[in-house]
């Protein structure tokens, strides 16, 4: 490899980036939009949950329970009514939640032989109905401890209190994990476009063909292309990580030396594959959706941004080894919010530098294999 | 005019359908894409794997260990003896949940005391980790209850009868307690919830990049040029490019709910019919935008990025994976400009409540308005000369 | 009707600041072949989309068949065939697709579409090959294809922009034979071209720069023309001395290097002559040819263009 020639590379293609200014300050821009909007709009966290409330017994108990709904943060009284209205209302997706609080209700509360409250519950989300039903019988509940307090009565302990600790995100907030990983898919998504067009513009307008007759050997292209593209995707890490912290002021609590190296091992393996695929793509738009296809899909869904990997099929499981987003999300969740080291997350830059070198020499291969036909 | 929009049907027909690849193009990557998103987009936790630290070491403490392993649950994945292999296994990511019995345990069941139970959760995926503790709980409290029968606690979704310590001048208690029914999805199976929204996204995000390229392409190519110097109208070039994708669009919506009812078991309780007419409705608004973004781009490139930057937005926003409700109240305004939005709204009442016209009728309202805009717009930008 | 096939007024065509075309007005008869040449970028095939109505115009007005451009585009779309520059028919679509889509695309009534299609397949000769995807065509072949569809509706006017850019010597002589044979049958032809030998073909020709239409008129006419200037050749030892010498002698209006010699316009041949031989003669510059010769067209429009870029300097 020589490192004249690649040099002469970098500094085209450090040219053709600073002389198409609108296009880089749509790359600079992109991370920073992308996190600002998805950052502040995605969130699983259940809270305000909207319920209906049909209190058939009308009496200062029942009063008093609907009380401890209004009061807790996670509901939010969006009416009252009958099994009618709640009906409709929950086919209409306008509450969650049904809560019908039965005739005699009061009454059975105090002659001691205990009294149920339905809740009728919208399971199209499972997700946020198993945690707001969740929430839904912590509430009824400590109305029952209450009751029982009020009365007299000794508090029916449970015979084994379940005590449950978090830890690195001790507030529960979908935020802290969702950032670092939205980080991680808009990374890949762009690195990986910076560079796939980067080629197949070269077919394009035909100056491939030029340069290919000269001495140049397809890893000095491969090398060159990928330090100049690297160099802006540093700009946008650093754009959105600085975000991630600073807006969304998601807790940093790792090795700043250590995320920077495993930011440029990642750029590393996702710009050498957005180069692979445009080695293989004669139109940059055929490059472009290639690489949407390769870098969002598998980054939203096989990375463990938002849905965990381990609960996938065995087969899902292993295809998303070869996602490179998956080690970086791994990691950047680690560094973000466990404050790891290297000790435990050594096998994670090691996945990225084995997937970088491999899609390197994939990509040189590719296109020695052009320039021979 | 029909004469005309027959003609550019049959062009495209012949365009399209030629090619072994690109009849393949059209319908194999929905049907992949259901595949992929149904197996990997779930939120359940099936198989939380645990470690477990028993630091009681009595023949109580195993037997809660076992309940765990019998639960179904629950994956018991490592055993931890101190605090730093605790850490270890939680900063490894190896474990959810760290479960941890007190010493003591035995004799405080055995005295009628509260047996403590520790339950350390590896919080990083916040959505997990509520599960995680959810079930845990919910295993401790039966296994509770039937060490004492006489204090058996209510769980879920079952109503047990309670009582008091059988103690304090026989005067019971009054427990109160929430007995839960859970409608359209009982078990609580998310990917009933999510397969039905991706197919809403697949029609969206096939049909607009056809769209998008169609025009741009014949533009590109120069044999638009030639097109406008006919007598067509601009209505009968955009009728007769739209209708083909509009029609592939519905039989990928036709594949792939076939798909979800076969693969992924999803129960289908609407009519279908309803749901073709309200996919009919939603293919409006996409194929709408599509245009829209032909008319400002000026090569394949551009359009596919154009549709790019709609389609991403569209989805993230649709409320399929995060429920809009959650989203501050301005990203909740933004989301009425999302068609997306309608139509996963409109398939999971149909697939999942079974609802009819009755209940949709403002989404299938706000689409109808939505399309109708939406190519009325790019019509009137769509004109026929190159200025 | 006035016998104009197509009339321009005054038409004026602005790109931001760039004047693509520059007040132009001509008029061409019908059943006339019309030359349209120019270098790049003259604003020919600017003027061109204007007619067919794909450009609307600055100012000014335009009218074919006596319809006007700008308030009646759909009607003239009735009365043209047009082919652009680029070849634009479907390529993955076969030569008599192509034709069956283009026929119903110009409304050509269902009972004259097969008489239509058998006709545009002989005439550019393919009806052997009526099967065959179009981009499996020669250049040639394309390029009647392109023209045959543009005939399906049987124009009364034929824009044709560049036809011949890219086809070889023989099949440009072919396609040049079918335009002829067009014009024959009271077609109007209205064609770009920058090949001097085509220009010959054509009845009138016009010929732009940078927007404006610097000369008007038959083939012969402005061979003739030069603005009452005289061709001279001249061949000597010494070609590049010679220029020097005779660049600015009284008389002598343009130096150029043409072929082995030189060509020189000069206002009037015999006293011209005369002061070259007697220039030459004082540097000892051999004489070997100095001749009164009727200039080419191709001398015409270069002299008239460097005219124009030392008017405009």
């Amino acid at each position: 490899m020589s490192y004249r020639r690649t040099r002469a590379i970098l500094i085209k293609e450090l040219r053709h980036i600073l002389r198409d200014s609108r296009s880089l300050a749509l790359a600079l821009a992109m991370p920073a939009m992308m996190l600002l909007l998805y950052g502040y709009a995605l969130s699983l966290d259940v809270d305000h949950i909207p319920v209906m409330v049909y209190d058939q017994d009308g009496t200062d108990a029942s009063r008093n329970l609907v009380r401890q709904f209004q009061g807790s943060r996670f509901f939010e009284i969006r009416g009252f009514g009958g099994y009618g209205e709640i009906r409709r209302a929950i086919d209409r997706s306008k509450i969650l939640i049904g809560i019908v609080i039965p005739r005699g209700f009061s009454g059975e509360v105090a002659s001691g032989r205990g009294a149920a409250v339905q809740l009728l519950v919208d399971g199209t989300d499972s997700n946020t109905s198993a945690i707001a039903v969740g929430y839904a019988e912590g509430v009824v509940q400590a109305y029952s401890a209450e009751w029982r307090a009020r009365g007299g009565m000794p508090p029916a302990a449970p015979a084994i209190d379940a005590r449950a600790r978090v830890w690195y995100n001790s507030s529960l907030q979908s935020r802290n994990y969702i950032v670092p990983g939205l980080i991680a898919v808009i990374l890949m998504i762009l690195a990986g476009q910076l560079t796939s067009l980067t080629i197949a513009r070269e077919w394009e307008m035909g100056t491939m063909e030029q340069v290919l007759s000269t001495p140049l050997r397809p890893t000095e292209m491969v090398f060159g292309k990928m330090l100049a593209y690297f160099l802006v995707g540093l700009a946008d890490s650093a754009v959105a990580l600085v975000v991630g912290v600073s807006v969304f002021s998601v807790p940093f609590r790792g090795n700043v030396l250590l995320l920077a190296l495993t930011t440029c091992l990642f750029l590393f393996g996702v710009m050498f594959w957005g180069i692979f695929v445009s080695a293989g793509a004669k139109t940059q738009a055929e490059a472009f959706q290639l690489g949407i296809l390769t870098t969002f899909l598998p980054g939203f869904l096989m990375s463990g941004f938002v849905f965990a990997i381990d609960t996938m099929p065995k087969v899902i499981q292993v295809i998303s080894l070869a996602v490179p987003a998956r080690y970086f999300v791994t990691t950047l969740k680690a560094l973000f919010l466990k404050g790891v080291g290297l000790h435990v997350l050594w096998p994670q830059l090691v996945f990225l530098a084995v997937f970088a070198g491999l899609v390197f020499l994939r990509a040189v291969s590719k296109l020695k294999r052009q320039k021979v036909a | 005019m029909w004469e005309r929009i027959g003609a550019i049907l049959r062009k495209e027909f012949i365009q399209t359908l030629r090619e072994p690849r690109l009849r393949f193009l059209l319908f194999m990557p929905p049907l992949i894409q259901l595949i992929i998103f149904g197996y990997t987009v779930t939120l359940d936790v099936d198989h939380a794997r645990i470690a477990w630290m028993d630091k009681d070491r009595t023949p109580e403490s195993r037997a809660l260990l076992a309940r765990f392993q019998g639960s179904g649950r629950f994956d018991v994945v490592a055993l931890a003896d101190n605090e730093d292999e605790v850490q270890s296994i939680l900063d490894h990511s190896d474990a959810h949940a760290v479960i941890s019995v007190l010493p003591g345990f035995a004799r405080d069941l055995a005295r009628g005391r509260t047996a403590e139970v520790q339950v350390l959760l590896d919080g990083t995926n916040s959505n997990t980790a509520s599960l995680v503790s959810a079930y845990s709980a919910g295993v401790i409290q039966a296994f509770a209850g039937d060490v004492r029968p006489k204090q058996a606690k209510n769980r879920q979704t079952i109503r047990v009868e309670a009582r008091g310590p059988g103690g304090a001048a026989g005067m019971a208690a009054a427990p109160i307690t929430a007995q839960t029914r859970v409608w359209f999805n009982p078990d609580l199976r998310s990917r009933n919830y999510f397969v039905p929204g991706v197919a809403a996204n697949i029609m969206l995000m096939i049909t607009l990049m056809l769209t998008a390229q169609a025009i741009v392409r014949e533009r590109e190519i120069g044999t638009m040029e030639q097109l406008m110097v006919t007598p067509m109208r601009p209505i009968e070039l955009i009728l007769g490019k739209t209708l083909p994708f509009a029609l592939v669009g519905l039989t990928n919506l036709a594949l792939v709910t076939g798909a979800a009812l076969l693969i992924f078991r999803v129960p289908f309780r609407g009519n279908f019919l309803l749901l073709l007419f309200c996919g009919a409705l939603f293919m409006m608004t996409s194929l709408g935008a599509g245009l829209f973004l032909s008319t400002i781009s000026h090569t394949q490139q551009q359009a596919n990025m154009a549709a790019f930057f709609f389609n991403t937005p569209a989805f993230m926003l649709s409320g399929f994976t995060f429920p809009i409700r959650n989203m501050p109240q301005s990203v909740q305004y933004l989301t009425y400009l999302d068609p997306l939005r309608y139509f996963m709204e409109i398939i999971r009442g149909v697939f999942l409540k079974g609802v009819g016209v009755s209940v949709l009728w403002p989404q299938m309202a706000s689409l109808a308005v939505y399309g109708v805009i939406i190519l009325t717009l790019s019509a009137l930008r769509f004109h026929k000369n190159l200025d | 009707m006035n016998g104009f096939a197509v009339e321009i007024h005054d038409m004026v065509k602005t790109f931001g600041d760039f004047v693509a075309v520059d007040h132009v007005s001509l008029q061409v008869k019908t059943g006339e072949i019309f030359g349209f040449l120019g270098p790049n970028g003259a604003g020919k095939s600017t003027t061109i989309r204007m007619l067919c109505g794909l450009l609307i115009p600055t100012s000014g007005s335009a009218s074919v068949v006596d319809i006007d451009v700008a308030k009646a585009p759909e009607q003239v779309r009735r009365n043209i065939g047009y082919m652009s520059q680029k070849f634009s028919l479907y390529d993955d679509l076969t030569v008599e697709q192509n034709i069956d889509f283009y026929s119903r695309m110009y409304g050509v009534p269902r009972e004259r579409r097969a008489e239509r299609k058998d006709y545009v397949l002989r005439m550019a000769n393919l009806t052997e090959r009526r099967d065959a995807l179009t981009r499996e065509l020669s250049g040639g072949w394309k390029q009647r294809l392109a023209l045959g569809c543009a005939i399906l509706h049987d124009p009364p006017v034929l824009f044709l922009d560049e036809p011949t850019s890219g086809v070889d010597p023989i099949a440009r002589a072919a396609f040049w034979d079918l335009i002829r044979d067009l014009a024959r049958t009271g077609h109007t032809v209205f064609v770009s071209t920058h090949y001097m030998d085509e220009a010959e073909y054509c009845h009138r020709l016009a010929l732009m720069h940078r927007g404006k239409v610097i000369a008007l008129g038959a083939p012969a006419e402005l061979r003739r023309g030069l603005n009452h200037h005289s061709l001279l050749r001249l061949d000597t030892t010494a070609p590049l001395d010679t220029m020097r010498a005779i660049e600015g002698a009284p008389g002598v209006v343009e130096v150029a290097v043409f072929g082995s010699g030189l060509h020189v316009v000069v206002e009037e041949a015999e006293r011209a002559m005369e002061e070259i031989r007697r220039r030459l003669g004082a540097k000892g510059i051999e004489i070997r040819r100095l001749e009164k010769i009727l200039p080419s067209l191709e001398d015409v429009f270069v002299a008239m263009i460097e005219a124009e870029e030392r008017k405009a300097a």
